[in-house]
């Protein structure tokens, strides 16, 4: 008998959060790094939908809270890539080693 | 549920929520105006003005009905409320919008100088000032990573704002990438509270946090304390609580721009225009902060139950980590400041240190000694007034400058006492404060911090005491250097009449700021007093464990809570 519970989420969940973070932190491409943040918004919204699951007093706050981070995510995409076109347009490449005009 | 649901957007909730909604409205009247006026960064200038001041008239309009106590509201009946309106959030709301006021003025007088650049400037400016505001008035976490959310999207956008500008460029994509990395590692952080706590109103998150804090030091490390809900003790352990919080103020200290989580700082503000880089200065890290002292004044709060030795000891971890953190950031900020040549570089680590200073003051919340006369809530709001003035007269006389030199290095200044000696003195008094020297207003901000860093005692506190006073120290070479360049160097540069609104207004921030340290040194504590009075705290279930102990002998002796009056939406 193999019933999926609570804690079988919880590891997809830090399996995605793990992708994450690998990406974030090996990336250059700065569309990379937020494909890797993407994917830690995604493992945040696996706990949210699956601890709201599996409350035993059923409300549904972390169900809502997943929708907002659906939002958050597209909106945070949008204002990124624009951004990210912006620095393409200014120095024909997205690899963010290159932006170094600005240290110290 | 259902019919709670529907019923918790009643008028009064709307009333008290009007500054906000004027905001709202403000950002919509900005975008439709083009269709009327046609395309105008000016008109959109002046809407965003009325909307300020509409906005700080709802603002005070609201502020008499909260004075006794905040309220919450704008959730259904039976959860806490979303939004609190209580005299902290009056205060922030009021000092933002007069500084939003600042800036756009600061914005015309740079218009005239400069080429039309857009309306969509005030829509952004706008939207990250509701971010802000919203910032300022929450303890449930989706609220809160909404309002930091918001506050940050259009200021990524806002840095990035001139277009064919490099640097520009360059700094929205760093801003934009490590603000989102610290955004999705503190929805995770929030993500793991809820999943302990099963609910996303901070009061109880604290409150629960408190009691399996005091359970693991006195009682058992697998037990569960009496009376808090038996949800899901497995996931209640230490490092679950520890990951979980640290993630959760990774967030907040991305806003605060906290070593070490500064690094977008500098990079943003060298990066964007001047005028933005005077509104992140100030507006996010006060928000920031306000949200911080908000938070660990939750905490505190929930040990208000304890005895007071199991007080001190069950979130002096906390207080360790901000404490810390403070220090770091304040020394980190004012040692980076000092090789910098770049004037909004060189305010960048400035603003950083400022940061580490307020969070000194955050640190003090933890242990809110009882019947203490310098409340760190208040020290934390004088210093933000007082911030708002320095940096405006200090970023205006830099922005002048820049925009006539074309330089924003700091051999710009080289000589200004005698090419402008109009902006030259109120740049001198600006710094100055910055330093925290008397007689000006900064002297008067940093003291009632010492203070309340004297006044909670223990080496912690001591200890930070001694850091904020060396720093001052540090902090005055890099300053004075811009002043040393301004009268002791002269490069035979020529002399310029800059414009004479902005000479106004730069000497207006200078003469508050000598009434503010000279004149006027404690009315601004004692009105900050009121405020940081008694901020709402939404305790569901403290006030649930409070009735059911119903005074029993246990409680009677400890510390007397001050009773939040969570007020039902009708």
């Amino acid at each position: 008998m193999f019933l999926i519970g609570l804690t079988h989420y919880l590891i997809l969940s830090a399996a995605v959060l793990c992708c994450g973070l690998f990406v974030m932190m090996t990336k250059r491409n700065a569309i990379g790094i937020l494909i890797g943040v993407e994917l830690v918004l995604n493992s945040v919204n696996i706990n949210f939908v699956a601890f709201d699951r599996y409350r035993p007093d059923g409300g549904f706050d972390g169900q809502v809270a997943a929708l907002f981070v659906i939002v958050l995510a597209a909106a945070e995409a949008a204002v990124a890539v624009a951004i990210c076109m912006n620095l393409y347009k200014n120095i024909n490449t997205i690899d963010v080693d290159r932006g170094d005009a600005l240290h110290g | 549920m259902s019919a709670d649901a529907i019923k918790f957007l009643t008028p009064d909730m709307l009333r008290l929520f009007s500054p906000e909604l004027a905001l709202v409205a403000t950002l919509v009247v900005i975008l439709v105006a083009p269709l009327i006026f046609g395309r105008s960064s000016r008109v959109a200038g002046w809407i965003a003005l009325v909307g300020a001041c509409v906005t700080i008239w709802l603002t005070l309009s609201v502020a008499g009905e909260v004075r006794g106590g905040g309220r919450s509201g704008l959730a259904p009946q039976s959860a806490a409320g979303m939004l609190i309106l209580d005299n902290l959030s009056v205060y922030f709301k009021v000092i933002l919008m007069l500084f939003m006021v600042g800036v756009t003025v600061l914005w015309f007088i740079g218009s005239s100088e400069k080429e039309d650049r857009g309306e969509e400037f005030f829509v952004l400016l706008v939207g990250s000032a509701l971010g802000m505001v919203l910032m300022a008035g929450t303890l449930n976490l989706l609220m809160i990573v909404i309002a930091i959310e918001l506050a940050s999207l259009p200021s990524y956008a806002i840095v990035g704002f001139n277009k064919r500008n490099r640097l520009a460029a360059e700094a929205s994509v760093k801003y934009v990438i490590f603000g989102g990395v610290c955004a999705a590692i503190m929805l995770y952080g929030v993500s793991l509270l809820y999943g302990m706590y099963h609910t996303l109103n901070v009061g109880d998150i604290a409150y629960s946090v408190v009691a399996d804090l005091q359970s693991y030091r006195t009682v058992d490390v697998s037990g569960v304390a009496a009376g808090v809900d038996a949800m899901m003790p497995a996931a209640r352990n230490m490092p679950a609580i520890g990951v979980a919080l640290f993630c959760f103020f990774v967030g907040i200290a991305f806003k605060i721009a906290a070593v070490p989580f500064h690094f977008w700082c500098p990079d943003a503000f060298e990066g964007a225009q001047i005028e933005v880089t005077t509104w992140l200065s100030v507006s996010s890290k006060a928000a920031a902060m306000v949200l911080l002292v908000r938070l660990v004044d939750a905490f505190a709060a929930a040990t208000g139950a304890l005895p007071f030795a199991v007080q001190i000891s069950s979130l002096s971890g906390i207080a360790w980590a901000i404490g810390i953190v403070a220090a770091i950031t304040c020394t980190w900020g004012n040692f980076s400041a000092y090789k910098q040549d770049n004037i909004k570089r060189l305010f960048a680590y400035s603003s950083i240190a400022h940061a580490g200073y307020m969070m000194m003051a955050a640190a003090v919340v933890v242990h809110p000694a009882s019947g203490a006369s310098h409340s760190p809530i208040a020290a934390v709001l004088v210093y933000i007034l007082i911030y708002v003035f320095m940096n405006l007269g200090a970023f205006g006389v830099a922005a002048m400058v820049a925009w006539r030199t074309g330089s924003e290095s700091i051999d710009a200044f080289s000589g200004l006492g005698r090419r402008a000696p109009w902006i030259a003195v109120p740049m001198v008094c600006c710094l100055v404060s910055l330093v925290g020297l008397p007689p000006f207003g900064g002297f008067i901000g940093k003291l009632w911090i010492l203070m309340s860093l004297g006044e909670a005692g223990g080496t912690l506190y001591w200890g930070l005491l001694i850091v904020a006073v060396l720093n001052t120290l540090v902090s005055l070479f890099f300053y004075l250097r811009i002043v040393k360049a301004m009268f002791f160097a002269d490069d035979g540069l020529d002399a310029f009449t800059p414009s004479i609104p902005g000479t106004a207004m730069v000497n207006a921030c200078a003469i508050v700021l000598v009434l503010l340290g000279v004149v006027f040194i404690q009315q601004p504590r004692d009105m900050a007093n009121e405020y940081a009075g008694n901020l709402f705290r939404p305790n569901v279930l403290q006030q649930r464990d409070q009735r059911q102990a119903g005074g029993a002998p246990g409680s009677s002796h400890s510390e007397p809570i001050r009773l939040t009056h969570l007020d039902a939406v009708e």
